[in-house]
């Protein structure tokens, strides 16, 4: 006889127990374990079991796009675009439909919080740092550091949406003379705003951010600009881009993309011209040229200097394929240039904007459909005030180097991590006695900063957006709250669990502290008195998709539809007399470094600068590559063999700036003398889920800028060394063979 | 080891131990059964028979949602308070004190379903209604009853039986014998006993 | 209509109707930018499992974008973006499968249908699906007692789609909630669903409008217009599943 129980008596045993557990558990449903709570106050407009619904802003870029925001008994449940907000006309990005989980992020910083530089506002349990001082005691450090310092001495740092907080922190700056608030972002830097402003300006003789009309057009060339991405306003231009191949259907537009990296832009492009990077205003001065050569007419000024010939060799492209797209963009009907991405963001860059506009003044699409105008100026917008570029962003840091700023106040962007390392924010910040920042989540800055005085979420938030690009009417985007906060369940009554208040309330609160000049200057109970005194400059203007003689009527309005807009085409079509009169040098880009190997940082274009935090744009994939949750670097095939590296190798890429390690991702699209790293990762905080993730590639970039101050982000050559060691990237295609630890740090 | 405690268990002694075992399992088995149907406890013993019985409300003044969408709602404390402020026996009686707590405070009171569904099954009111049932066919005469309890137990079988009797092509539904009606009436039996009309 | 799985099936859905609602794909307007992925997620509560997971391929988003490259570099084209989700086959290879009826068609709507509540993991039907448009719940992934990152995160879910428990296959629904709260609305306000009513959470989102959405048993909508093209084609049409997503090819 053996120990061992048999097959028929285990199942005899098993047959008791399950049956036991049937009829103690079984029975009677789970009911008892739920409790329902019934509001005490039902709010107006709220039915149960019903969705109500909120037209707001999105927060997420700067674009500006409308949201109808879902809510369901205090829960916001899902954004759609507004289909009316000229922006966007209902349309989202994934970005725009993560904004919940910004929203609803385990990671948020909990209340006004002081505390020591670089402790982390998380704990390892991911448990949030509690708040440890009152609003009240917050806002008496604020109304401080506004009326006990010089006003030269005070230092504003926003992100790039044109609000209404900027609106009222130039107010508060002009009150006390201090220095105008400086705005910066990742993507302004990316789409190089300052170098496309430039060039309009030297040639149309106008200031602006200028519109691509891709709807309208029949033939586009695009020079490095990744339109479809996170590119100035990317929902509203892929609905011009949707409207270029099906707007006629007997003929359906062309595209041609000429960039050393194929981008998600370009892989939509039914040519991809792989130039070699820093060639892109060549090759459009050579198109031009040869243009004019086969019409038999003379030579414009701007074309007095090109070769032919040595462009198609510098390039890549061959005499050629140069001659045939000359031929194709002289004989289309409606055909448009535009240059953006990393055809700007090298040392000729302004050149490439300049070369490209003159392409266009060329074809004389200048103000007409399907060509270039410049974008509309948002209502109540005097001008469009553009973000800092890297130059002046270099001159602040060396302002903050100097120890002259006591108090340097940051909302709305994240600059140690925004910043290319090169530019030593990081230093900088240590000769600056206080810092505030007004970070809703706990980013790189303000685990730097002295206190944290947490904005609300966008969601959470009143305001108004001036649109800066995408709309063809003069537009401005209203925004309100969803919901009131996020609680937790915990108790009989719930409480607060992320205890944010509106930085704009702080701020007016903290001036009527300050007293002085700054108490009678921003003399507003609360931000949205503050908001409705400037939308009363709109108040009997008839243009608008509605018009109200009174202002609170106009609010209603205002947040009804989420914000006024004209009804009127806007675009302003500058004059294009003096535009080939530019005589050019045709110089090639100028690189950093000896290394043998071109380097292309580009943004990630579903996470971009800010969406690392979001689990779910961690968890969509790249549309190019399909890695999730990681970072990579793309190398042609033919180059990762030569160096003896393949799929998920990871490899040390040096510059002269510095050196990241990231895995291989052979990338058959990219030519063989260039990289390419996706930025968006590499983040030392701002939450679990964005922490410790990846590299950030701008650790290997310089501050070499172009000639309009835009950081030259694609002019690094690096170098490339194969370490041994081996990290899987995680990703939606196909792999071949087992794998083990994904994601690991090896 | 677990043979010769097989072998214990076939000795007279065992047998009368397997069956005190049997007994005890069994017996907890119907006292936990008998707890699951018992009415739960709720915040207030709210008596359905003064309010619909005696004061004639309708049902739908304080659940309202059965008419709009999928679910009826709970009455707020302001609707119970808009009536019971006016009421000496508000202030009197001794059951009504958690609703006064709950008013003073602002706090919500808490209240244990009866009627209750899992949430893979998406039931939503209005059609129900629309289709012209009353809500005693469902929930019972609620004017018989003090705290509420349930008239049967809930399951899909309950469901479906009542979505094809409704749908079935006799006398009652399609009395004229019309084929008209009879078409319409199949479309509807298979819409209503198709899975995803709840399941999703 | 050939019954006959083995023969290939030629559709016309306007002219040949078979089925009620379908979609119809533009891939020539998807730029790939994901939207439709991240709108379905949001709008069906579909979970994130993270990189370790992801990286074994249990990602389970109901709609992906396949991309492939075609020729070697210089002359190298991505083919164009192809966003797959359940196409909702009329004679879906899913059904027969499943042991426990969980993965059943519907009558009334001619949709696939996976009832949560009975499945009981066997995965076979994910075996059987030539589209690869099944995701299976391998774990617990919205369940707060073991992700404490859900406690403030799962304020978003949509009340009106069950959420899902380990061992529980899933898959894309045509976003079934929203045809059946549209077909409500419309009842009482007692007329029929317009065309362009229902809008599917990518359809809705997608930036480029490449997503039409509607019924393929009226010749006159949107949808069936814009299936009415030489460019329209199906996956796997030889398979004979009539699937209810018609896809426009791209690049021309």
């Amino acid at each position: 006889m053996s120990d061992k129980i048999s097959r028929r008596d285990f199942l005899k045993l098993a047959g008791v127990g399950a049956a036991t557990t049937a009829v103690l558990t079984g029975c009677g449903p789970a009911a008892r374990l739920v409790q329902r709570e019934p509001y005490t106050k039902m709010p107006e407009y709220t039915y149960n079991g019903l969705s109500t619904y909120y037209a707001t802003t999105c927060r997420e870029c700067s674009a500006g796009c409308g949201l109808i925001a879902r809510t369901y008994q205090g829960r916001a449940i899902k954004v759609e675009g507004n289909p009316n907000n000229p922006v966007n006309l209902g349309k989202t990005c994934a970005r725009g439909q993560a904004t919940l989980e910004g929203l609803y992020n385990p990671q948020r910083v909990r209340g006004p919080i002081k505390h020591s530089r670089g402790q982390s506002l998380y704990g390892s349990d991911n448990q949030n740092v509690e708040s440890n001082m009152s609003w009240d005691d917050a806002i008496q450090v604020v109304a401080d550091a506004l009326s006990k310092n010089q006003p030269n001495e005070i230092a504003f740092l926003m992100g790039m949406a044109p609000d209404h907080l900027f609106d009222l922190i130039t107010d508060l700056t002009k009150a006390i003379n201090a220095p105008a608030p400086i705005r910066f972002g990742a993507l302004g830097m990316f789409e190089a705003r300052t170098t496309l402003m430039q060039a309009a300006n030297d040639l149309l003789g106008q200031s602006g951010l200028p519109f691509f009309d891709i709807g309208n057009a029949d033939l586009v060339f695009s020079f490095g600009a990744n339109f479809l991405e996170t590119w100035l306003s990317p929902v509203a231009q892929t609905r011009g881009y949707s409207s270029l191949r099906r707007r006629n259907p007997n003929q359906r537009g062309y595209f041609v993309q000429f960039e050393a990296r194929m981008s998600q832009t370009g892989a939509k492009a039914d040519e991809w011209i792989p130039i070699t990077p820093g060639t892109e205003g060549l090759v459009a001065l050579a198109l031009g040229s040869l243009m004019v050569t086969a019409s038999g007419a003379s030579l414009p000024a701007a074309y007095s200097n090109v070769d032919v010939n040595s462009i198609a060799n510098v390039s890549g492209v061959t005499l050629d394929t140069l001659k045939r797209l000359a031929n194709m963009f002289a004989g289309s009907a409606h055909p448009l240039a535009i240059s953006g991405g990393a055809a700007l963001g090298q040392s000729n860059g302004l050149q490439t904007a300049e070369a490209v506009l003159t392409l266009n003044a060329l074809v004389n699409n200048i103000g007409k459909d399907g060509g270039v105008f410049l974008s509309p100026l948002a209502p109540l917008a005097d001008e469009y005030h553009r973000p800092a570029s890297i130059r002046e962003m270099d001159d602040f840091v060396a302002k903050l180097q100097s120890g002259s700023i006591k108090v340097l106040f940051v909302h709305g962007v994240n600059p140690l991590f925004e910043l290319p390392k090169s530019i030593a924010l990081r230093d900088a910040f240590k000769n600056v006695p206080q810092i505030v920042s007004f970070a809703t989540f706990p980013d790189e800055t303000a685990v730097q900063a002295d206190y944290i005085f947490p904005d609300k979420h966008g969601l959470e938030s009143w305001g108004y957006q001036k649109v800066a690009a995408g709309a063809g009417s003069s537009t401005l985007s209203g925004a309100q709250p969803v919901v009131s906060g996020v609680y937790t369940a915990d108790g009989a009554v719930p409480q607060i669990f992320y205890d944010a208040r509106a930085t704009a309330d702080v701020l007016l609160a903290a001036a009527q502290k300050a007293g002085g000049t700054l108490a009678s200057a921003l003399k507003f109970k609360d931000e949205l008195e503050y908001i409705q005194s400037q939308l009363k400059g709109l108040l009997g203007n008839t243009d608008g998709f509605f018009s109200a003689a009174e202002i609170n009527t106009f609010t209603a309005y205002f947040q009804q539809n989420g914000g006024w807009w004209k009804t009127s085409d806007d675009r302003v079509a500058p004059s294009a007399s003096n535009a080939l009169n530019k005589t050019f040098n045709a110089t090639p880009a100028q690189f950093v470094g000896d290394g043998e190997l071109y380097f292309v940082p580009f943004v990630e274009p579903v996470m971009a600068e800010a969406g690392a935090n979001k689990p779910w744009l961690q968890e969509i994939p790249d549309p190019t590559t399909t890695v999730v949750w990681n970072s990579w670097v793309e190398i042609n095939p033919d180059t990762a063999a030569q160096l003896g590296v393949d799929n998920d190798d990871v490899v040390l890429i040096s510059s002269d700036a510095g050196s990241v390690e990231a895995s291989v991702y052979k990338y058959p699209a990219i030519r063989p003398d260039t990289i390419a790293m996706p930025f968006g990762q590499g983040h030392t905080a701002y939450g679990q889920f964005a922490q410790g993730r990846g590299v950030n590639p701008f650790d290997l970039l310089s501050n070499a800028t172009n000639e309009a101050g835009d950081l030259a982000f694609a002019s690094m050559k690096v170098s490339i060394k194969k370490t041994g060691k081996k990290r899987q990237l995680s990703r939606l295609e196909g792999v071949i063979g087992v794998y083990e630890n994904f994601g690991q740090q090896p | 080891m677990i043979k010769s405690f097989f072998n214990a268990l076939n000795q007279p002694l065992g047998r009368v131990g397997v069956l005190i075992v049997f007994l005890a399992l069994l017996s907890g088995a119907v006292w936990g059964i008998a707890q699951t149907q018992k009415t739960p406890q709720q915040p207030i013993d709210f008596p359905h028979n003064i309010h619909v019985g005696v004061l004639k409300i309708p049902c739908l003044y304080c659940h309202p949602g059965a008419l709009r969408g999928p679910s009826p709602g709970l009455p707020t404390i302001t609707k119970c308070w808009g009536c019971h402020q006016q009421l000496d026996i508000t202030k009197t009686s001794p059951k009504l004190v958690p609703l006064v707590q709950a008013v003073q405070n602002n706090t919500p009171l808490q209240w244990v379903p009866v009627m209750w569904i899992p949430d893979f099954v998406h039931f939503v009111h209005r059609p129900h209604i629309a289709a012209g049932l009353n809500c005693e066919t469902c929930h019972g005469d609620v004017s018989k009853m003090t705290v509420y309890q349930t008239p049967q137990v809930i399951n899909m079988g309950w469901c479906l039986n009542c979505h094809r009797s409704k749908t079935e092509d006799n006398a009652q539904n399609n009395p004229t014998n019309d084929p008209a009606v009879a078409a319409s009436l199949a479309e509807e039996r298979i819409k209503l006993t198709d899975c995803s009309t709840c399941h999703y | 209509m050939a019954n006959d799985l083995n023969s290939p099936v030629k559709m016309n859905m306007s002219q040949d109707a078979q089925g009620k609602w379908g979609m119809v794909i533009d891939q020539d307007l998807c730029t790939g930018c994901q939207a439709c992925v991240a709108a379905c997620s949001m709008e069906n509560n579909v979970p994130f499992v993270g990189e370790v997971d992801a990286g074994y391929g249990r990602n389970m988003q109901w709609i992906r974008i396949e991309r492939f490259w075609s020729g070697s570099f210089p002359d190298i084209k991505m083919t164009s973006y192809q966003p797959v989700m359940c196409q909702q086959c009329h004679k879906a290879p899913c059904e027969p499968v499943c042991p426990v009826y969980a993965s059943v068609h519907s009558e009334s709507e001619d949709l696939n249908l996976q009832v949560y509540n009975r499945c009981i993991g066997t995965r076979y039907c994910a075996n059987n699906c030539p589209y690869q448009a099944r995701t299976f719940n391998w774990r617990d992934y919205q369940d707060a007692r073991q992700r404490p990152e859900l406690v403030t995160l799962q304020n978003h879910l949509n009340p009106d789609v069950t959420v899902r428990r380990r061992g529980v296959m899933e898959k894309c629904t045509f976003c079934i909630q929203r045809i059946r709260h549209t077909e409500d609305t419309a009842e009482s306000e007692n007329r029929e669903i317009r065309d362009g009513e229902v809008v599917p959470a990518c359809a809705q989102a997608c930036p480029a409008s490449a997503i039409t959405f509607g019924r393929i048993d009226d010749p006159t909508t949107q949808v069936s217009q814009a299936a009415v093209t030489s460019r329209a084609g199906h996956l796997l049409e030889d398979l004979g599943t009539i699937p209810h997503v018609t896809y426009l090819a791209g690049g021309a």
